[in-house]
């Protein structure tokens, strides 16, 4: 009985490491730089989605307004570099303070609000920004250029403090490290306690709070959380880009984009927005590839119809059906059917 | 000096009013239930109580300081905690932890580990399951559940919603047990029910809450000998 449960343990970390070392070796062997690209905007968007997943799956509330951080985050460190040549490394963590500070100050009273209002008022304040954006040319001593959105200035070669990269690779080893220590960040809270009263009040606000919970506290922290890692993510965009304006950064699908991975790969958990990820980017590239010319916006209709059929069969989500299916394998392989069940 | 004294509560539901000059008190050690028909606002009192809702006058004095103006963390760390209706668990957390969640206020926290020994020997199915996800549980172990969550939380007076909604009556009588149980290890105990005659059988005392006044009260045996009320809660 315990050499199964032992070779089932072995099975499991060799297959866990192996998974790692093929993640961290792609770029060794995939030399096209359009999968990469696809790779790294898969890896960009779980990266996004974990970070909202920390408002949108553990306080359990919905924020459909997103984007506005992800633009706060490429518009600061931009500006920065642009006006003062503030290397993106450091504007970057401008970008994520400013964009707490707007989480928390938008977070303290919308949080309060239950189900679809807190929905609604956080997409208004997605679209609030977007047209405010378009709207201002010049943002104090900043030229923020409207709609037309911003050049990210060239520097000729490889240039590592302008976080500017002749190849995809570096851009691909930046977000996968990136998204790993997201996930880490998120493994860790769900296992403290604040994590704890955060998923209470997500769950169940009433009753958390009727054990003394200070459910709003606990929410307006991860809305600040959330928001500052959401800004690093916007410049990695802007860098990675090179190039952006204000329908596609500040743009509402982009919003509904993140909220659709973490509800078709589950929401609140720690791997949803990876598997979402996984599911609907290949979806998006191939339909923005083959069918934008015909239908543009095509994606979000798949999208819909894909949350949908989730929502009817999987609820919760798809990373509990695939975590089933990993264990059944792990004990049909390691013989120990009867002997775990978990 | 009563541990919990309301004197005069009223309470709206936006434009309507659910209660009306409610008063009513909780000595120390006793067991009170307050019974009434469905929507006689039973648990719109309780969630005054513990700062879930504000009373639009009166006030609510507990260990002699009104509390009717306090945050409900603030409630709970004076000693009121509120089971609240419909069990209301944390599904995909395990049942310790959801005791643990119970344990949050700093009073009760630095004990944690001592209340959850005295919770697994009052609730002994709990130390079995502990380590099962809440969402597998059955109605009646959900509300052991929830009964000793609030017990984590270190209660002078737990205030349990309807314990025994919804459940088969040999869990009813569990549950009761439970309840005489607390009390007798020294907690105060606020019953709301529409199990009128076990929860008035337990109790020391009782109220009779109609249409958010309170119609009558007097001790447990009173009101269940109370023709009116055998009538209209007991149907004999």
């Amino acid at each position: 009985m315990n050499t199964g449960i032992q070779k089932r343990k072995t099975i499991d970390t060799t297959l866990k490491v192996l998974l790692v070392l093929f993640v961290f070796t792609v770029p060794l062997w995939v030399t096209s730089p359009t999968t990469l690209q696809i790779l790294i905007f898969l890896f960009l968007y779980a990266y996004l989605t974990t970070t909202w997943n920390l408002v949108g799956g553990f306080a359990g509330v919905l924020p459909l307004g997103h984007s506005a951080y992800v633009g706060i985050g490429a518009y600061t460190s931009t500006v920065l570099f642009i006006s003062y040549g503030v290397s993106p490394w450091i504007g970057m963590w401008a970008g994520g303070l400013i964009a707490a500070i707007v989480g928390i100050i938008i977070g303290i009273p919308t949080l309060k609000l239950r189900g679809a209002y807190f929905a609604l008022s956080t997409m208004a304040f997605g679209e609030g920004v977007r047209v405010l954006v378009e709207n201002t040319m010049q943002l104090g001593p900043f030229n923020i250029n409207g709609p037309r959105g911003i050049c990210v200035p060239l520097i000729p070669g490889n240039n590592i403090a302008a976080f500017q990269f002749l190849s995809k690779v570096p851009y691909y080893y930046i977000i996968l490290v990136m998204l790993c220590v997201v996930l880490f960040i998120t493994w860790y809270i769900s296992r403290i306690r604040p994590g704890y009263y955060l998923a209470a009040g997500g769950e169940e606000p009433e009753a958390a709070q009727s054990l003394g919970v200070n459910v709003a506290k606990y929410k307006v922290w991860a809305m600040g959380l959330s928001c500052f890692l959401t800004a690093l993510g916007g410049t990695f965009l802007a860098q990675l880009a090179l190039y952006f304006y204000p329908k596609q950064i500040l743009g509402l699908d982009f919003s509904f984009e993140l909220a659709f991975i973490a509800l078709i790969g589950g929401r609140g958990t720690i791997a949803g927005p990876v598997v979402g990820a996984l599911i609907l980017r290949p979806v998006s590239e191939l339909t923005r590839i083959y069918l934008s010319a015909v239908l543009p916006g095509l994606h979000l209709v798949i999208f819909g119809l894909v949350l949908i059929l989730v929502m009817l069969y999987q609820p919760k989500g798809l990373v509990g059906p695939l975590e089933k299916l990993y264990n059944w394998f792990l004990n049909k392989v390691s013989g120990t059917e009867k002997e775990v069940r978990t | 000096m009563p541990l919990l004294d309301i004197r005069k509560i009223n309470c709206f539901y936006g434009d309507v009013q659910v209660i009306y000059d409610v008063s009513m008190y909780v000595e120390h050690g006793e067991i009170i239930s307050l019974i009434g028909g469905n929507g006689a606002g039973k648990s719109t009192i309780l969630r005054c109580i513990s700062g879930l809702m504000r009373a639009s006058s009166g006030e609510i004095l507990f260990e002699n300081a009104a509390i009717q103006n306090s945050r409900p963390e603030k409630i709970v760390e004076r000693g009121i905690i509120h089971v609240p209706e419909g069990r209301r668990l944390f599904s995909l957390m395990t049942v310790k932890e959801n005791l643990m969640v119970g344990a949050n206020n700093s009073r009760a926290y630095p004990q944690r580990n001592e209340t959850i020994k005295d919770v697994y020997k009052l609730l002994p199915r709990l130390q079995e399951r502990e380590n099962q996800q809440a969402i597998t549980l059955s109605g009646g172990e959900q509300q052991m559940v929830a009964i000793g969550r609030g017990m984590m939380a270190r209660p002078k007076i737990l205030m349990l919603d309807e314990p025994s909604l919804g459940l088969a009556p040999v869990l009813i009588n569990e549950i009761f047990q439970t309840v005489r149980k607390i009390a007798e290890q020294g907690t105060t105990v606020l019953l709301v029910e529409q199990d009128v005659q076990n929860s008035l059988g337990l109790s020391d005392r009782g109220y009779v809450l109609e249409n958010g006044k309170i119609a009558q009260e007097g001790t447990g045996r009173e009101l269940l000998d109370n023709p009116s009320i055998r009538e209209a809660y007991l149907g004999i």
